[in-house]
């Protein structure tokens, strides 16, 4: 197909010059993003930025609204990765030379030691966001239908999140990472003690399996690490992108963040910075919709407040990306990621503790190995994967701390939650528990009554109480999911700062004695 | 920003031009360079500071009955080392077509690769070798010899 | 929404300028570019970069070079700074085996105190100066040596013999160059000749060549040596590698006993605990609450060796009572014990020969066997001293005794040992004596009592008749307080053992009753005491039929 007129080698020189224009008109098919038009095609015609919807309603720009966090564990999971990868250039994930890489790494690799402590830093930073950004969607009420599934998503998230986090303790190959895996891997197998306590281990050991599959071998060695080696820069970061993919575009599909029934009243005055905002109530829905019952979210439910997601969304979500970017750049700046001795499997640590965020789970856990690494976990997660399907109420839907009881109630949750955690922490503590007054009460008697179950349960009447007090399944969670968090909190503290060796309860690590 | 006076409201009137948006340059500005910066420094990450085979530079002694035309190899290395009546000189093992370690034979040294030969000064006899084996710095302390691998001398320079 | 513009671009900033702070500070700002960038040498100043020492086969990385430029290979250092300096000319090169092969500490870092192991989560610091010569015994297992005494007296032949004129030593001697003519005169160089080997006939081709020359240093330097002389200097040669501190730290191990109770390698007590990688003992395991002075590893075996119940809780160690230099010394010792698993390729022969063919560390004849292994319960001199604290043993050089004991009755002793007693059964266990080597500690025992002799006997083993109950009754009142009921031991010697029974003749039993074993609380029944009457002879014949009779239980 050649032009009118031109010999073929003519028009063959012609396009040769003409490669850098239509390379440029081939990437911008719309032109370039200079108006509010060119800027929303360039939306539609770029993969990455498909992701987003065109227009954003002012409501989800607040600052208030999610305050960032769902961004910022995006920037840290994108910071992690990017540092990550360029750690795989010089760590060997092999025993007899794991620990010499990561030397390697902090004393003579160019930008290393900066970048092991970037991504050891954002790790922490994402594990606290993907928390705070649970907390979040908790209190806005965020989970409710359409968006149960993108809660649960979410919730699949936060178990990748931390499965990420502890897969990466044991590479450095250091007594730190050996003895953490060590108890990680022990909480793993704490199933038995129940399945011991019914002497039908021999018959049904899940807990044995679960260890034996976590680290391929009967103890943390070279089977282990290669498999928290492929978990941590394989499996779990292909399906932390695959889930967060789904959970991007169920933002879109699920009519975008929550917000408030009467959000547009709310947003008038910033609407009025803004031109054109989006009033016109939609009525089409999607071409698809020809051929699927029912209405996409969008339709029927303007007019809406929505201003170009170009560049008003992405200014904050690059905010939020370079202010993650400097927290993680800051505190590597300030503080190196740990790097101990040499694993030695004949001499543990003491305290041998897991990663900071287990640590509430290892304080439970020296109760009760079961109730702890598996009874109570397990409940928290069931509770929070359920929420969404037991809160089917519609008030304070994109509000923070919507619903009956709000913010009242959850200040008294914070209240009962933190109290009921020290008190009970407190009188463990002190006085000790069944088996230093009963040396010889059975296993299956701890393993129910214990300080962990007892605080569970404790926070369990109260939210019954909630419940029949503000007749609302709402009020329930409300007050459940602020107590676990406090117990939470309180748990982590006490076993970070206040548990020395043989887990004695210290004031101070100062007075650990010992080197 | 786009500022516009509030009686334009619906999105069905002509698009203003855009302002110039000074504040938003200069953080999307801010922003390039930092990421340039960071850039710079991944790039500087997988060219390793120091290399992990040992040092190119090591000293040698040089048996005292080494016969002359007859090669030293210095065990590890990729070097020939002589000794002749002027003095003595290094010559590098490694092929200049691509790398292979050539063996010393009677003409010289010949390539196991792809047959390139070269006379017993280094310079090419056959083969596709492009270029001369290279004589090596050799610096005399006393008995022992210090050579340099990395740093190349003149084809007859001799100590 | 300004307010985003404003936090993406303070945000960049902060980062830009946080990756700018990062970049100056490991470009510029470290240690070694300073140390570096001052290092001068004969064509210039040196490359700006990153030094290191592989050896992949020892697994070493040592980053040390990057400070110390001088000792990279390669790197001739003009300026005379301490830092740049160039290593002292020693056997083992070190760009080829690397700096923490002897020195300790951190071979990967690039920081001083890393790289010194002065930090908390690195358990091999550097080896103190003091005691550099530990260094050795990370690949070296030095091989024959006697006691301080024998290798003092050894070393002093040397040089009353005037060997330095000809020969070097550990860089000394090798002076006299008569003639003006240098090279040849020379003899060689003996400093290493304990590993190496020597011609065995050197004396006889010395004095062959002594004998053919005119003048010159054949003449003058070199007389005959008598036989007493040779052996010491045998002694003397035989323990040279090039290490004179830690021969003389083991030479001083060898002197107090240490193995009676501790194994070291293949050999030694079991006691106490096995040694053989004290060396490498992690400081952060050690507990420093008694230990004066900085927590590092030597400070702490200092302490112990002064203190060991209080350094160490519940340790069955003595006090020994040692010197600051003996201390030292055994320190230096300690230290050397930190075996690393070496290619073969890079295994001395010393430690070939000790590891895998079981040779002896210590030099096998009588002195130093006694020093190294008995002394620690008999005493220096055989009388039983005891330290403080640990159970009283026999006193082995008494005239009774040794006029009593038979050369057979000791080598039975010393080989089987008594089951189930503190002595062991030296020379029937694991790399256990040698009956030369017995035979050689007997002599050096009797030589220790005044060369007394075996009296000759005449009777067979068994030969006492008596009445084995009156025997029983007369064994509870006299002997069961020291030497327990049954004769199962107490601070005495234990008479119902097995394997003394099987050994010890009846005359033995008999006469030591009727003598006593003197600077013992053992008196001779047979004499006047203020604590028990005169035993007839028949009485103690009944005594030794019930101890014979305990055999059979």
């Amino acid at each position: 197909m050649k032009a009118e007129g031109y010999s073929a080698l003519h028009e063959f020189w012609i396009n040769l010059r003409g490669i850098p224009n239509h390379v440029y008109r081939a990437m911008f098919r719309g032109g370039p993003p200079k108006t509010d038009r060119t800027r929303s095609s360039f939306i539609f015609g770029n993969v990455f930025l498909h992701l987003h919807s065109v227009r954003t309603h002012l409501w989800s720009l607040r600052w208030s609204t999610t305050m960032g966090l769902g961004i910022m564990t995006t920037a840290a999971f994108l910071i992690t990765l990017v540092t990550g990868i360029l750690l795989m250039f010089y760590y060997k994930p092999y025993t007899d030379v794991a620990y010499q890489s990561i030397k390697d790494i902090h004393f003579i690799v160019p930008t290393g030691r900066f970048m092991r402590n970037i991504h050891r830093w954002a790790a922490n930073v994402m594990v606290i966001a993907v928390i705070l950004h649970m907390a979040r969607a908790f209190y806005t009420a965020a989970y409710r239908k359409p968006r149960e599934f993108n809660w649960f998503i979410g919730w699949g998230l936060l178990v990748a999140t931390l499965g990420l986090s502890f897969t990466g303790y044991l590479l450095p190959w250091d007594q730190l990472a050996y003895w953490a895996i060590t108890i990680g891997a022990n909480i793993a197998q704490s199933p038995r003690e129940i399945t011991d306590a019914l002497n039908i281990t021999q018959y049904f050991d899940i807990g044995g399996l679960q260890r034996e599959i976590l680290l391929g071998s009967d103890k943390v060695g070279e089977e282990a690490l290669i498999r928290f080696y492929l978990l941590h820069v394989m499996i779990l970061p292909l399906t932390l992108v695959m889930l967060m993919a789904v959970h991007f575009w169920r933002i879109r599909k699920d009519g975008g963040l929550a917000k408030p029934a009467n959000a547009d009243e709310l947003v008038t005055e910033e609407a009025k910075e803004f031109f054109p905002v989006f009033t016109d109530v939609p009525t089409k829905t999607y071409h698809l919709a020809a051929v699927v019952k029912g209405k996409t979210s969008a339709v029927g439910s303007g007019p809406e407040h929505t201003v170009p997601s170009m560049p008003h969304l992405f200014y904050a979500e690059l905010g939020v990306l370079m202010l993650t970017t400097l927290i993680c750049v800051a505190l590597a700046f300030i503080s190196d990621a740990p790097l101990k001795e040499l694993a030695n499997p004949l001499v543990p640590e003491n305290p041998a503790k897991a990663p900071w965020y287990f640590l509430g789970l290892q304080e439970i856990v020296s109760f009760s190995a079961f109730m702890g690494g598996i009874g109570i976990p397990m409940l928290c997660v069931i509770g929070l994967g359920l929420i969404p399907f037991l809160d089917r109420e519609k008030e304070g839907t994109g509000e923070w701390f919507g619903g009956p009881g709000g913010w009242n109630l959850v200040k008294w949750s914070l209240v009962v939650g933190f109290a009921a955690s020290i008190g009970v922490e407190a009188f463990a503590i002190h006085f000790g528990w069944l088996r230093e007054w009963f040396p010889d009460i059975p296993q299956l008697f701890i393993t129910f009554i214990n300080p962990g179950t007892v605080l569970t349960a404790i926070y369990a009447a109260y939210s019954i109480w909630a419940v029949r007090r503000y007749n609302s399944t709402r009020a329930g969670a409300l007050a459940l999911f602020t107590c676990f968090l406090c117990g939470f909190i309180v748990l982590t503290v006490i076993g970070t700062y206040f548990r020395g060796p043989n887990w004695d309860f210290f004031w101070s690590p100062s007075d650990w004695g010992g080197h | 920003m786009t500022t516009h006076p509030s009686e334009k409201k619906s999105r069905f009137d002509p698009e203003p031009m855009p302002r110039r948006d000074f504040l938003g340059l200069a953080a999307l500005g801010s922003m390039a360079a930092a990421f340039a910066l960071s850039i710079f420094g991944m790039l500087k990450l997988p060219k390793a500071a120091v290399s992990a085979s040992p040092a190119k530079k090591f000293n040698v002694s040089l048996p005292d009955t080494l016969p002359e035309g007859e090669a030293f190899i210095p065990p590890g290395r990729n070097v020939a080392v002589f000794r002749d009546a002027e003095g003595v000189f290094a010559i590098s093992t490694v092929c200049t077509h691509l790398g292979c370690i050539v063996k010393t034979s009677a003409a010289g040294f010949d390539c196991p690769c792809h047959g390139s030969g070269f006379q017993k000064d280094g310079t090419v006899r056959k083969g596709p070798a492009p270029k001369a084996l290279p004589w090596l710095k050799v610096a005399k302390n006393g008995s022992v010899l210090t050579i340099d691998e990395d740093t190349k001398v003149k084809t007859g320079t001799k100590v | 929404m300004n307010k985003n513009k404003y936090l993406l671009m303070v945000s960049s900033i902060g980062v830009f300028l946080l990756l700018a702070a990062a970049a100056v500070s490991e470009n510029f700002m470290k240690d070694w570019h300073g140390i570096q960038g001052s290092a001068k040498t004969t064509e210039g100043p040196v490359d700006l970069r990153l030094r290191q020492i592989v050896n992949p086969q020892l697994k070493v990385t040592d980053r040390c070079v990057t400070c110390h430029v001088g000792m990279a290979s390669g790197e001739q250092i003009t300026t005379d700074q301490k830092v740049g300096a160039a290593h002292k000319p020693v056997v083992h090169s070190p760009t080829e085996i690397g700096c923490t092969t002897c020195h300790g500490g951190q071979g990967q870092a690039t920081e001083k105190d890393d790289a010194h192991g002065n930090v908390h989560f690195w358990t091999e610091p550097m080896l103190p100066a003091k005691y550099a010569y530990a260094s050795c015994g990370t690949c070296h297992t030095p091989l024959n040596v006697p006691n301080l005494p024998t290798l003092e007296n050894a070393r002093k032949t040397f040089e009353r013999l005037d060997c330095y004129a000809c020969h070097r030593l550990d860089g000394r001697g090798g002076t006299l160059r008569p003639g003006g003519n240098v090279t040849g005169m020379e003899g060689p160089d003996l400093s290493h000749v304990g590993l190496k080997g020597y011609n065995a006939d050197w004396y006889a081709a010395h004095l062959q060549k002594s004998q053919q020359a005119v003048d010159g240093a054949w003449k003058t330097s070199f007389r005959e040596v008598g036989e007493t002389d040779r052996g010491a200097l045998k002694i003397f040669l035989d323990t040279q590698m090039g290490a004179p501190k830690l021969i003389e730290a083991k030479a001083q191990f060898n002197s107090v006993g240490c193995a009676g109770c501790h194994t070291v390698g293949t050999f030694g007590g079991d006691a106490g605990v096995n040694l053989s990688l004290s060396g490498f003992k992690d400081p952060n395991q050690l507990n420093f609450t008694k230990v004066p002075g900085e927590h590092t590893l030597s400070n702490w075996i200092v302490q112990h060796f002064r203190s060991p119940t209080s350094t160490v809780a519940g340790s069955q160690m003595p006090a020994l009572g040692l010197s600051n230099e003996q201390i030292d010394l055994l320190t230096l010792y300690t230290l050397s014990l930190r075996r690393r698993t070496l290619p073969d390729t890079y295994l001395p022969k010393d430690r070939v020969k000790a590891m895998r063919f079981g040779a002896r560390e210590f030099a096998s004849n009588g002195e130093t066997i006694y020093t190294a292994v008995c002394s620690s319960c008999h005493g220096a001199n055989g009388r039983g001293t005891r330290f403080s604290g640990i159970v009283p043993n026999p006193s082995i050089t008494g005239p009774e005794f040794l006029q009593l004991a038979s050369d057979d009755f000791l080598f039975q002793t010393i080989r089987n040992g008594r089951p189930g007693r503190p002595m062991l059964p030296w020379g029937d266990r694991v790399n256990g004596f040698n009956d030369d080597e017995l035979r050689a500690v007997i002599a050096y025992i009797r030589g220790l009592g005044g060369n007394v002799q075996a009296l000759p006997d005449p009777k067979p083993q068994i030969w006492a008749t008596g009445d084995v109950n009156l025997g029983a009754a007369l064994f509870t009142s006299n002997c069961s307080g020291c030497h327990g009921k049954s004769g199962i031991g107490g601070d005495g010697p234990a008479l119902g053992n097995k394997a003394f029974l099987t050994s010890v003749s009846d005359t033995f039993l008999v006469e030591m009753i009727k003598r006593g074993r003197s600077g013992t609380v053992m008196q001779g029944f047979a004499n006047p005491s203020p604590i028990s009457r005169v035993l007839t002879q028949a009485e103690i014949e009944s005594i030794v039929a019930y101890i014979r009779s305990l055999n059979a239980k």
